[in-house]
């Protein structure tokens, strides 16, 4: 079942007196339970991609439809409603509110959507298990080491299962140990929970473990390969 | 409630405890500063009514409308006895006396000055007034000794007419029957209050004594004063009042004494403009902070609003920071401005140093700081809106920021 359907997305900025066209007319279906890595140079357009798959910025022309629905006409208001439920996150950095325990930071989202206590109780007791980090449910983000801290934000982008998961470069600031685990971690729940995973990233270990590799080079897919 | 955000807000004035602490002692300082200036006009101010009632005025009085426009000794209350006994019967009364005024002199041998003669009854009026009290001669007595012709004097008066305990003084004046007349009176008590003008102005003789020389039809007199219960509304009795005396002016100290009044309606205002002032003094300083904390949790904030917490959420959780930061500085100075009035409302600050000036004034020497619960409702109220109006500008910046823009690193 399709879950994303991209047609025709155009970026182009013209703050300057040359055109720049982030993205150059891209289309492309991603099916639910997909795990998909974007890769390219820097400079090639993934994030801008990605930020507009998220309803983070806004295309120039063409088409986003999460779902059937073609968010790239809602207003910035309801851009923010649905990204709260139908999409998660992963940044690559400042991901937790610091002054919110692993707990409250994971069960956040679910805060956001008025989601019972028994209900969020219940789903961050269970992503906690799954991610490997029970016990440390009351610590703060600077007590944890960025591996967990990490685990964390995919634990919050997960908790209200969203349609898909955006993650840029949730890897770039992690060791090799680190870096493993969490994308044990993201694989085992993208396979326990079909959700779809679609990272942006220069990450190997990232790539080796995708299930779909799509290269863009100048805003414009170069291959789509799946495994 | 959204427990959440206040709960993020909380936290977050926390994060820089240094940085907080500076702010919040800006307020309690700021605050303790407004209130404790305000509590000390406002204590000066109810000492001066509490006095001028206790001395002078007294809650109520009573006159002939006549005798009030032109002071003459003919325009009389009559049957002021049975009306002192009528008037006593309503609960809320505390004490009632009558006195004989006429203007008149006081002459010694070295000088003399007008003085507003007041013939009293001493048994009522100690109840009524405490003049009594206010002596500075330990040789005073009150009228105790029953004899004829004596007189209590302020110590001003004294000084003025170089006498002292047991000294005579010519008291001459006009009687009913128009004809000028006089004695001589023993001083008997000499007394200082807070109000130097009222002192060099006023004698105190018997009424038997004024009526007898005056000539006064029996059962009269020229003011009934009536004090009243603690707490109790002085306008409202006098309206209560007048039905015992209809055809004459019944007057509440706020109308004998309209500047004690304006004074006194002054210092609730006072307080309020003090503390606008310095609120808003203290906004800008918040303000500044809060500008300081936007743009250190820049990437924060992008991360927030791009997981889904829209623009009114996080408009309240600055809100609520800005807010909260200001009230725990409003909290502790006022805990500390309750304390500051509490001790010393009781203490007293004695500035005897420039007294003399104050009690032209009419005011005591020794300040008694007042504050009440209404005041502090009012500071944390304006606490509140100086949080909330603090952190406009600071949101405007904060949502100004496109996420996506925000989170990259």
């Amino acid at each position: 079942m399709k879950v994303i359907e991209i047609k025709d997305l155009y970026k182009i900025y013209t703050e300057t007196e040359v055109q720049v066209k982030a993205v150059n007319g891209i289309s492309l279906d991603f099916e639910e339970g997909e795990f998909t890595a974007v890769v390219g140079p820097s400079g090639c357009g993934k994030t801008t991609f990605l930020n507009m798959v998220g309803g983070l910025d806004s295309p120039t022309s063409g088409t986003i439809k999460i779902d059937g629905s073609d968010i790239s006409t809602l207003s910035s208001r309801e851009l923010i409603d649905f990204r709260l439920h139908n999409i998660g996150f992963v940044f690559q950095a400042y991901n937790l509110i610091p002054v919110l325990t692993a707990k409250e930071n994971a069960e956040f989202i679910m805060q956001l959507q008025k989601k019972s206590k028994a209900e969020r109780e219940a789903r961050i007791a269970e992503l906690f298990t799954a991610i490997g980090i029970e016990g440390k449910e009351d610590i703060r983000p600077n007590r944890l080491s960025g591996g967990q801290q990490q685990r964390v934000a995919v634990a919050r982008a997960l908790a209200s299962k969203p349609k898909f998961i955006l993650a840029d470069e949730p890897t770039a600031n992690l060791d090799s140990k680190a870096t493993s685990d969490l994308l044990d971690i993201m694989r085992k729940l993208n396979e326990h929970e079909n959700i779809t995973f679609i990272f942006a990233t220069h990450d190997q270990r990232v790539i080796d473990r995708a299930k779909r590799v799509v290269t863009l080079e100048d805003g414009k897919v170069l291959s789509d390969i799946s495994k | 409630m959204d427990y959440t955000t206040l709960k993020i807000a909380w936290r977050n004035i926390w994060r820089h405890k240094l940085r907080s602490s500076i702010i919040i002692l800006a307020v309690t300082i700021g605050l303790f500063g407004g209130l404790a200036a305000a509590g000390i006009m406002k204590g000066m101010v109810f000492d001066m009514v509490k006095n001028t009632i206790e001395t002078q005025v007294s809650d109520i009085q009573i006159h002939n409308e006549n005798f009030l426009l032109n002071n003459e000794i003919e325009f009389l209350i009559d049957d002021s006895d049975n009306k002192l006994t009528e008037i006593s019967k309503n609960q809320n009364v505390k004490a009632v006396s009558q006195r004989t005024k006429t203007y008149g002199m006081a002459a010694t041998a070295s000088t003399g000055t007008g003085v507003m003669i007041n013939g009293i009854d001493p048994e009522k009026e100690q109840l009524v007034t405490n003049i009594y009290s206010k002596f500075t001669d330990s040789l005073s007595t009150y009228f105790t000794s029953g004899k004829k012709n004596r007189i209590i004097i302020s110590s001003k008066l004294a000084d003025k007419l170089n006498v002292k305990i047991k000294s005579k003084i010519i008291i001459t004046f006009q009687d009913f029957e128009g004809n000028l007349t006089g004695a001589s009176f023993k001083v008997t008590g000499i007394f200082k209050t807070q109000n130097a003008m009222f002192d060099e102005q006023n004698v105190f003789v018997r009424k038997t004594d004024l009526d007898r020389l005056l000539v006064m039809p029996k059962n009269t007199s020229h003011e009934i004063a009536i004090l009243l219960n603690k707490n109790i509304d002085a306008k409202t009795q006098a309206a209560e009042i007048q039905k015992i005396v209809p055809t004459y002016k019944i007057e509440a100290w706020e109308d004998i004494d309209p500047y004690l009044k304006l004074t006194s309606s002054l210092t609730s205002y006072m307080l309020i403009i003090f503390m606008s002032i310095i609120m808003i003094a203290l906004g800008f300083a918040i303000v500044n902070t809060m500008l300081m904390v936007i743009l250190e949790r820049t990437k924060e904030l992008g991360m927030i609003m791009a997981i889904g917490m829209n623009r009114f959420k996080v408009f309240k959780m600055i809100m609520y920071e800005t807010t909260m930061l200001a009230l725990v500085g409003g909290v502790v100075g006022i805990v500390i401005s309750a304390i500051f009035t509490w001790y010393f409302g009781d203490v007293g600050i004695d500035i005897s140093s420039v007294s003399e000036g104050f009690e032209q004034l009419g005011y005591s020497s020794v300040m008694h700081p007042v504050l009440e619960m209404s005041d502090y409702i009012q500071v944390v109220i304006l606490v509140m809106i100086t949080g909330v109006i603090a952190s406009i500008f600071p949101t405007i910046r904060a949502l100004k920021m496109k996420p996506a823009e925000a989170v990259r690193d």
